[in-house]
């Protein structure tokens, strides 16, 4: 059967209608409380006392805890144990949670929440990654990247450059804000609906906190209202909040952000400074490249060093470079602890060599576009990377020239140019930027994945996984997969509610995986309940061909006829005593990393893909208006073309905030300024290009993972950096792209109306 | 007086309310619809009107027919809606017996919804565009839209759900349902003012200008409500207990618009989109700043009224208005009075306005043939986002000589503000670059902005002057 069939996301007609029924929304008793948590308004601060004694007297007030309530560990960290579930002894950022409360209304809660004082004995802290740096205040140990030899580069090359580049932080701005309901049973069990994407972690979290196995907690996630990385691992601090809460109120507690809290107390995205010195020829090929990257963790380590890494291995993209030595350095500072988002460190990465190429371009005078594709990975030689794996099956040069071509680059180039020619208040740029992204965690262990299937004996199929569901379409193409492994129509199949009690052990939801991941488990199960089914098939249809199954029938290639219904074979199969259920495994193969020496083959395999992005820039203003973007994209042989064209235009989207609009400051006193969606701004339905054409690259099976297809979700963010980079091509062209313009991320208007205004300056 | 009770019609029941434990007067519909009904597809994301999760519509029966609007539910208080009709994502449906509404069959045919979240709000600001507009162009269709976040789709695909001859499909329902509508909602009283004493609050409504005239001289400290897109984020954002409350947003003597040769009268109470469309072709300017002002949601309840009476320093209007000479009419129950808005505004937040004084009207010249009129506003994002800084422009030239200039800066300084030494520098002066460069040195002497969330001190600094030009640059001779 068929990929590639247009099937709808599953709940698409139930979110229309308002019938999904995300956490909040879930019916409950009177019974139910409402928590609120207590943080930190200092960022560095020893904990004189907490006084709590009025909260706990308010009528409505049931229960006011610190971290002398917590049974079991005080410890919330997913890698290391370095986050405190509540603060006892001292508070490392604004935001960090020290006292919990639950009531019988939100109302009520906040009342309380203003009457605890806590005094606090102000500690010098730690406010920037620029001030972490020069505090040399490193959490964990610097880690390296090498491949070749740096001081011969520096012989070869013929040019050399040196420069940085600063990225910032980005809010996930997941509609949904952060949530959790925690409804305790008998004995000390406790069931949590959890906006978790890694619902086994969010179960070891609250199993610690509680100090109780992990077999009394259940953790049931039926949707996210968006997640993008926020709720891999800050998700569980809901959880463990709410079940402690739900724990000493023996009744069920719901602790949802405000979108205020969320924005201030949770991680962002990974601010970057990258300092680089590059060599290049004069045809703009690349020779070495030494680079230090510097990332802010935040108060505690979170998921850095996987980030930290993930950016470091995505320092190449798509080019090959002889030389190169790349040393990473997290540091610790006081704000909250940066964590997971979409791309996970490796648009970081993919903008630091952008930045880069960009620079060569403009110095040689020599198309930038040009100049990337001189430096691309080759097929049969240059084709191994600063870290070791072998950059296979590369469809780079395939799809640079479609998308040239499709795209009418180099004529809108000159029609640009004539543009600024004419223009001095409006300016025009226009920049190709290349994805090459490492499909798999880099954590090995991470890549594995279990499912369970029931078959039930109307020949219904439900389908558990340890994936989430957080808006991506997962379990539509679970159930897609499901449906074409079994040749059975759709409306015969369930993808449930990710539950811990169902797939034990379980990965996040991350580093787009989930459907390789997840897929597979799937199949191996599907794979079991039909190796059990056949022989019984066989008999029944007395033959000894090769059995199919196909349109809801089970039979055999030769003789159309000879067919038996799948419902039919089922309920044989139960009168028989067969087992139609089955458990499903899936660990990723032929994949290996030494993340101490930097080298292995971390990833099965890359996705690949291009964009080209066209910009007006108002130069008095500012503001920029994106005219067209053109995206051609690899999801090898699309499973739902609907549902990953769909991600692509919102991964790209996404992009382009964190590259323009989307900027947190922080003031003095290290309080985010932009903490709410009055000054914090994602994209809104006026940013999107006027034209928008997005395309996935044909003919491109995939033999590495799930019915050849691709991992979608993180790759196209990158897109958004044509862009910023198209942006800095209309700064340019104001000095005629003689003179290198000031540039960051974010782009906003500040920033262009800064680095035009050196420009304007220069001599 | 009616005490303690409202009634309006949801989803096509009618519903009375009697405000006691849990319910007050400063509850939100969107703290009603999520705890007190079945109805829990509206979201809230926000709780300030940025978001649009929470978007439900509002039908009122003015002048003969049904109008539609689409407001964000979490900045309304409940006693705000005594008289109105307001449809969920829950009823849309209905309307349609063997499918889903035809802006729902849109949604899904184009896949435009991923995590669904947002989807509720989208779909009933879709609704209300449908009911509005037949023809509505990508330009409508995104200006509908630019108060509905979404964080999944790069909203492509919900452009291209507008884009397929959604709006043009309709069915009679609708009239059905307004034949039903119009005879609840003549069932409800909308002459007699309701007073709600409720957990140590007191929330006054009226229908009657003088009432709400007695209510202020009677209680000069009250706070006033019209649109309450502003008001409400003291209670959904800052948890502040509202003790006292005059509700003017039911009055229908201040939602009149009248335009004469010389004036336009604008009732204090107007929608800021009522505006917006009434400006189209008559005062451009006007039109310039109304269409990058918030979001449709918010200007739907929003009013002129509110927005000068409150008198921020980044006010998107006052810049506008003050070019414009516009006057205010400052009533109380004894006397009533013009004073031109350039004297109005004293400082921060600080206004000639009397305690127990309203704004009732605005008055705006019409403007002479000839003279020039503009607006610019900076901010990050281009629409639903208050600016950094604005400028207004009014210029009449006499050959290639400045004959008058007005100009006037809102975001730069603790009040909106004009600049007359740059004014008095250009009149006289020929209208070209080099006078205007002249300029634009003079704004170091006149601003010392402020850095904060929105963007620092030296940006500000170098965009007001960048104003300038670009106001000669888009009108040389």
């Amino acid at each position: 059967m068929k990929n590639s069939i247009s099937v709808l996301h599953d709940s698409i007609k139930k979110h229309v209608s308002g019938k999904s029924i995300f956490i909040d929304d879930i019916l409950l008793n009177d019974n139910l409380l409402h928590a609120r948590v207590v943080y930190s308004n200092v960022p560095h601060a020893k904990i004189k006392a907490i006084h709590t004694h009025n909260a706990k007297n308010l009528h409505g007030v049931h229960c006011v805890l610190t971290s002398k309530d917590i049974p079991g560990v005080n410890q919330m960290g997913p890698v290391i144990h370095d986050e405190v579930c509540l603060a006892s002894d001292k508070v490392e950022c604004i935001g960090q949670a020290v006292v919990l409360i639950a009531a019988t209304t939100e109302k009520i809660a906040i009342e309380a929440s203003k009457l605890i004082t806590i005094d606090y004995e102000e500690l010098e802290s730690v406010l920037s990654l620029k001030d972490a740096i020069n505090k040399n205040s490193l959490i964990g140990s610097v880690r390296s990247m090498n491949r070749g030899d740096i001081d011969l580069g520096k012989k070869q090359a013929k040019h050399h450059l040196i420069g940085q580049l600063e990225t910032g932080a980005q809010e996930h701005w997941y509609l949904e804000t952060q949530i959790s309901l925690a409804v305790p049973s008998e004995d000390d069990e406790m069931l949590v609906y959890s906006s978790t994407q890694h619902p086994s972690e969010t179960q070891a979290i609250v199993a610690e906190v509680l100090g109780i196995n992990k077999n009394q907690i259940t953790i049931e996630t039926k949707r996210m209202g968006g997640a993008f990385g926020g709720k891999e691992t800050q998700a569980n601090w809901l959880a463990a909040w709410s079940s402690l809460l739900a724990f000493h109120c023996k009744k069920p507690v719901k602790l949802r952000l405000s979108r205020d809290d969320d924005q201030k107390i949770t991680g962002k995205r990974h601010p970057f400074i990258f300092d680089y010195e590059v060599g290049y020829q004069s045809d703009g090929s690349l020779v070495y490249l030494n680079v230090i990257q510097h990332t802010d963790a935040g108060c505690a380590t979170d998921l850095s060093f996987a980030i930290l890494e993930r950016a470091m291995l995505h320092n190449d993209n798509a080019y090959f470079i002889p030389h190169v030595h790349i040393e990473g350095r997290a540091y610790k500072t006081n704000l909250p602890s940066n964590t997971a988002f979409r791309g996970f460190g490796g648009p970081q990465g993919v903008a630091c060599i952008e930045f880069i190429l960009d620079q060569i371009a403009r110095k040689l005078k020599i198309d930038s576009a040009l100049v990337r594709k001189i430096n691309f990975y080759e097929e049969d030689a240059k084709n191994v990377t600063h870290y070791g794996q072998k950059v296979e099956y590369n469809h780079l040069h395939k799809i640079y020239d479609q998308l040239i071509k499709s795209s009418d680059y180099f004529n809108r180039k000159k029609e640009i140019e004539n543009f600024n020619n004419s223009n001095e208040f409006y300016k025009k740029g226009i920049a190709l930027t290349p994805v090459k992204f490492g499909i798999s965690f880099t954590t090995t262990h991470l890549n594995q994945a279990g499912a369970l299937i029931h078959v039930y004996t109307d020949g219904s199929v439900l389908i558990s996984h340890g994936g989430t569901e957080m808006g991506q379409g997962l379990h539509t193409k679970i159930a897609q997969i499901a449906s074409m492994e079994l040749g059975l129509s759709m409306d015969f199949i369930k993808v449930g509610a990710t539950n811990t009690s169902k797939v034990a052990n379980t990965s996040a939801t991350a580093a787009s995986s989930g459907t390789d991941l997840n897929g597979m488990a799937v199949k191996n199960a599907l794979d079991q309940i039909k190796d059990r089914l056949i022989p019984l098939a066989k008999e029944l249809l007395n033959t000894n061909d090769e059995i199919v199954f196909e349109n809801n029938y089970v039979g055999i290639l030769s003789n159309k006829a000879k067919k038996i219904e799948f419902k039919k074979l089922i309920q044989e199969a139960y009168l028989k005593r067969m087992h139609l259920s089955a458990s499903g495994f899936y660990q990723t193969p032929d994949i290996g990393w030494d993340k101490i020496k930097g080298w292995g083959k971390p990833f099965n395999y890359f996705t690949y893909g291009m964009c080209v992005s066209e910009v007006q820039l108002d130069v008095l203003t500012g503001y920029v208006k994106v005219l067209r973007t053109d995206i051609l994209h690899d999801c090898g042989k699309s499973i739902n073309p609907n549902i990953d064209i769909g991600q692509i235009q919102g991964a790209y989207i996404q992009g382009l905030g964190w590259c323009t609009t989307e900027e947190c400051k922080y003031d003095s006193k290290g309080r985010l300024l932009n903490y709410s969606p009055d000054t914090y701004k994602i994209p809104s339905i006026q940013d999107i290009p006027l034209d928008f054409r997005v395309e996935l690259l044909k003919e491109v099976d995939n033999p590495l993972a799930i019915r050849k297809s691709k991992a979608v979700a993180e790759p196209p963010f990158m897109y958004g950096l044509s862009t910023w980079l198209a942006i800095k091509d209309a700064i340019s062209s104001i000095k005629n792209h003689q003179v290198e313009p000031e540039f960051k991320i974010p782009a906003t208007h500040e920033t262009i109306l800064l680095s035009i205004d050196k420009l304007k300056n220069e001599i | 007086m009616t005490e303690n009770k409202i009634q309006f019609i949801l989803n096509n029941q009618l519903t009375e309310l009697t405000f006691a434990e849990n319910l007050n007067s400063t509850t939100t519909l969107l703290q009603y619809l999520r705890n007190n009904t079945p109805f829990k597809g509206v979201k809230e994301g926000c709780a300030e009107g940025d978001c649009g999760a929470c978007t439900v519509v509002i039908s009122e029966f003015i002048d003969n027919s049904f109008q539609y609007k689409a407001v964000d539910s979490c900045l309304i208080f409940l006693p705000m809606l005594h008289g109105l009709s307001v449809y969920t994502v829950e009823f849309i449906e209905t309307l349609y017996s063997d499918q889903y509404h035809p802006v729902q069959e849109a949604l899904i045919a184009h896949n435009g919804s991923q995590c669904g979240f947002c989807t509720p709000g989208f779909t009933m600001s879709m609704f209300a565009l449908h009911q509005q507009d037949s023809q509505a162009d990508r330009n409508k269709i995104e200006d509908a839209l630019s108060g509905n976040l979404c964080r999944c789709t790069g909203y492509q695909s919900i452009i291209e759900a507008c884009l397929s001859d959604v709006f043009k499909n309709k069915n009679q329902q609708i009239e059905v349902l307004e034949q039903e509508q119009k005879i609840l909602l003549e069932s409800i009283n909308t002459k007699e003012s309701i007073v709600i004493k409720n957990l140590n609050q007191e929330y006054f409504k009226c229908f009657k200008k003088e009432e709400a005239l007695l209510y202020l001289d009677k209680y000069p400290d009250t706070l006033i409500l019209n649109g309450s897109t502003d008001v409400s984020l003291a209670v959904t954002k800052r948890h502040e207990h509202l003790q006292r409350i005059l509700d003017i947003s039911s009055v229908n003597e201040l939602k009149k618009l009248v335009l004469s040769d010389e004036w336009i009268k604008i009732g204090a109470g107007v929608s800021l989109e009522k505006l917006k469309n009434f400006s189209e072709n008559r005062l451009p300017i006007l039109f310039q700043n109304l269409t990058v002002f918030a979001s449709k949601q918010i200007r739907e309840m929003g009013t002129i009224g509110g927005n000068v009476g409150s008198s921020s320093p980044i006010s998107d209007l006052l810049p506008v208005l003050m070019v414009l000479e516009a006057e205010l009419k400052l009533q109380s129950i004894k006397s009533d009075r013009l004073v031109n808005i350039n004297d109005y505004v004293l400082g921060y937040r600080k206004t000639l306005r009397n305690q127990n004084e309203l704004i009732t009207k605005i008055h705006i010249p019409v403007p002479k043939i000839g003279v020039i009129h503009q607006f610019y506003k900076v901010s990050k994002r281009k629409d639903m986002d208050i600016s950094t800084l604005s400028a207004a422009f009014e210029l009449k030239l006499n050959g290639i000589l400045v004959e008058n200039i007005k100009i006037c800066f809102g975001g730069m300084d603790a009040v909106a503000i004009r600049v007359h030494l740059i004014e008095n520098f250009l009149i006289g002066k020929t209208w070209e670059r080099n006078n205007i460069e002249q300029a634009q040195l003079l704004l170091d002497d006149i601003f010392n902005p402020i850095s904060d969330a929105r963007s620092s001190a030296e940006f500000r600094m170098i965009a007001a002057k960048n104003l300038l030009l670009k106001f000669w640059s888009e009108n040389i001779v």
